[in-house]
């Protein structure tokens, strides 16, 4: 077995919610509420959840692009929330993030060879402007760009190519990690399948690791190794993909999997329709989260949250159904 | 069901919709013909900047003007050509007949009126029933797209429903004056996934119900294999195939269609690497001579290169607009992929 890349432990993330005169805290919007994995070197971890689940919190926090409220991420044998702002700096040139929206996260003054090239100079990897260039060209052609592009700027791209431009910035530095956040999701599906297989030919080619996160559960089958569910701040359900799709455990996880509409007019499936909406993060459900709108809800469900844990070779759920 | 046997309730014919810009002519539809039938759900799926959403603008006369016209074609319904109507009398149609739900519900609800008031104008405008008749038929309605306790929920305002309940009131809007068509534009685009299921789920059943029939847009296959029963695939300004659900999931015949369907990973089965189209969807402004889809194609040759096909009977009722179909069937039945793999650090 590989070794683990990256352990989450017991990760919070709380937001105060500020109110009155003096803005003082009223409340908590719990965004990640106790998350624990792992991922090992080069596999892909999928992180996958509707809206407000806090899985780009989780992305985001891990980097330390928000601080976290309480836990630990250790990141090659280091706990990065002890680093002060100079290691910080250095171990980023080891975890990389690719943003969803290729035309917010790219700054439309830059060329395309400055913002290539930008974390080069940060972390002092090209000696002079020459290196610098030819660094740049391979990055630019690793991403299926030619050189034809580098000075030009962000608008004259396509959705498609300013995603990989955005991929060629996070790869400059060689990193160890990628967070994707939902990297195909603003994107065409006819470019999304150009973006899904370049984010796998260059893990190949680098051994890379990513930690992909998207609410999209057929590219997560697509692209991932392990599979990591969850709902309103908690991680319900994480198991190797082939696993969690054929026998999914949490009843959260069973009914997102029936949801997705399927290209195939033939199959009619048996849907489990849930009742309802996500109910808010400032005041989540007492006991287990998904418990108001569980078809499969018992006793225990509203009174005690159910313990994360294994149910057979690999497979970690939350629910209580699973001890009955 | 066959539709096609009873007679259309919505027939666009060669629809043309251009918006002229500074930098150009923007050719948005570019001779369209589709056929709504009574009681069906017609899916209409494209990428961004294919048409599909001018195309419903068009039916309803939404196009603003200027920068944009129709320039050519007609959209017969009910015997009226709806080009040639005045604004008065697509007042009528529009909200009464005709109604439409778009994708992001928060942009098309108005914030400073209650949900309650929003419905209820509809309502009074069209079947001029007084002010108590209108909202007892509100919450009527509110109550029929599954919002619970609706007594209460009329008198909210919008910021105050969830991104669910607040499609659910559009819907409630659209079908308050018995619509024979409901135009839906990317309904589900911006919901979860769990909420897409409800929010189709219930125009399915209200489709039944109501007897009406139902113009479905969407990027989405899955959407569209869900809740179709024709579908045209649209690709810059033109519609590319046009058959039943059944058939063009079955034997996809245009190579665009065949690509969007390899391009997307299916959840039962595993494919090492999806079939990409290359490249991406031209601009408007600069159409490639030819099949519009030339820049992309694999099979492109020769003749594709010089002169549009036309979109003709492949089958009896599967149309096709491709110079080629026969070859790409030949290319299906060896099992081949027709998207090449071109990874880029080969």
């Amino acid at each position: 077995m590989a070794e683990n890349l990256l352990e989450v432990k017991n990760l919070k993330k709380y937001f105060p919610v500020k109110a009155g005169v003096f803005k003082r805290t009223v409340a908590h919007v719990k965004a990640v509420d106790d998350i624990s994995f792992a991922v090992e070197e080069g596999e892909t971890l999928g992180l996958v959840g509707e809206s407000g689940c806090g899985k780009s919190t989780t992305g985001r926090t891990i980097l330390r692009l928000l601080e976290a409220t309480e836990g630990k991420v250790i990141f090659d044998g280091k706990n990065v929330m002890d680093l002060d702002k100079k290691e910080m700096r250095a171990i980023r040139r080891d975890m990389q993030i690719i943003f969803q929206d290729p035309y917010a996260s790219l700054n439309p003054r830059m060329t395309v060879a400055d913002i290539v090239g930008e974390p080069l100079d940060i972390h002092n990897l090209a000696k002079n402007k020459q290196e610098r260039n030819e660094k740049v060209k391979e990055i630019l052609e690793n991403v299926g760009l030619g050189e034809e592009y580098m000075n030009r700027y962000p608008h004259e791209f396509s959705g498609g190519q300013r995603q990989r431009i955005g991929v060629a910035r996070a790869l400059a530095v060689d990193p160890k990690l990628i967070i994707a956040d939902e990297p195909v999701s603003a994107l065409d599906v006819s470019v999304q399948a150009q973006v899904v297989n370049l984010l796998q030919d260059l893990q190949k080619e680098y051994g890379l690791t990513y930690l992909f996160i998207a609410h999209d559960l057929s590219v997560v089958k697509h692209i991932s190794d392990r599979v990591a569910v969850m709902y309103l701040g908690k991680i319900v359900e994480l198991t190797d993909k082939k696993e969690l799709f054929k026998n999914p455990m949490h009843p959260y996880t069973q009914s997102l999997l029936s949801a997705i509409p399927e290209a195939d007019p033939k199959k009619k499936k048996d849907r489990i329709v849930l009742e309802g909406d996500v109910p808010s993060p400032v005041d989540p459900p007492s006991g287990c989260r998904f418990h108001p709108r569980c078809p499969k809800a018992f006793e225990p469900c509203p009174v005690k949250e159910p313990e994360f844990k294994e149910y057979g070779d690999g497979h970690f759920a939350a629910c209580h159904l699973l001890d009955k | 069901m066959n539709f096609l046997s009873k007679e259309a309730l919505v027939e666009v014919k060669n629809l043309k919709t251009y918006f002229y810009t500074e930098e150009g002519v923007v050719k948005a539809v570019d001779g369209v013909d589709y056929e709504i039938y009574p009681g069906e759900t017609l899916g209409i799926v494209g990428e961004s900047g294919c048409g599909k959403s001018v195309t419903s603008l068009s039916i309803m006369r939404l196009v603003e003007s200027p920068p944009g016209r129709i320039e050519a074609g007609e959209i017969n319904f009910q015997g009226k050509d709806l080009t040639k109507l005045s604004e008065k009398e697509m007042r009528k149609i529009r909200g009464n007949d005709i109604s439409m739900i778009f994708q992001e519900p928060m942009t098309s609800l108005n914030p400073v009126y209650t949900v309650g008031d929003q419905i209820m104008e509809a309502i009074m405008l069209h079947k001029g029933v007084d002010r108590k008749e209108a909202r007892r038929q509100a919450v009527d309605m509110l109550q029929k797209v599954g919002i619970p306790l609706p007594e209460q929920r009329v008198d909210e305002y919008p910021h105050q429903l969830s991104g669910g309940m607040r499609q659910r009131v559009m819907i409630a809007m659209a079908l308050s004056c018995d619509p024979q068509l409901l135009i839906a534009d990317e309904p589900t685009t911006a919901l979860d996934v769990t909420i897409q299921a409800q929010i189709l789920e219930l125009m399915n059943s209200l489709k039944e119900s109501y007897g009406m029939s139902i113009m479905m847009i969407t990027h989405d296959l899955g959407v569209i294999a869900e809740v179709s029963d024709r579908v045209a695939v649209m690709y810059a300004g033109k519609v590319v195939e046009y058959t039943d659900v059944d058939t063009l999931f079955e034997d996809p015949k245009h190579p665009y269609t065949w690509g969007l369907m390899n391009s997307i990973p299916k959840l039962d089965k595993d494919v090492d690497r999806l079939e990409a189209i290359p490249g991406s969807v031209p601009s408007p402004l600069n159409f490639p001579e030819g099949c519009k889809f030339n820049t992309r194609c694999p099979l492109a040759e020769g003749k594709c290169f010089d002169v549009e096909p036309p979109l003709e009977n492949a089958t009896e009722g599967h149309k096709v607009r491709c110079w080629r179909y026969k070859d790409l069937e030949k290319i299906k039945e060896r099992g081949e992929r027709i998207y090449e793999d071109r990874g880029v650090l080969d």
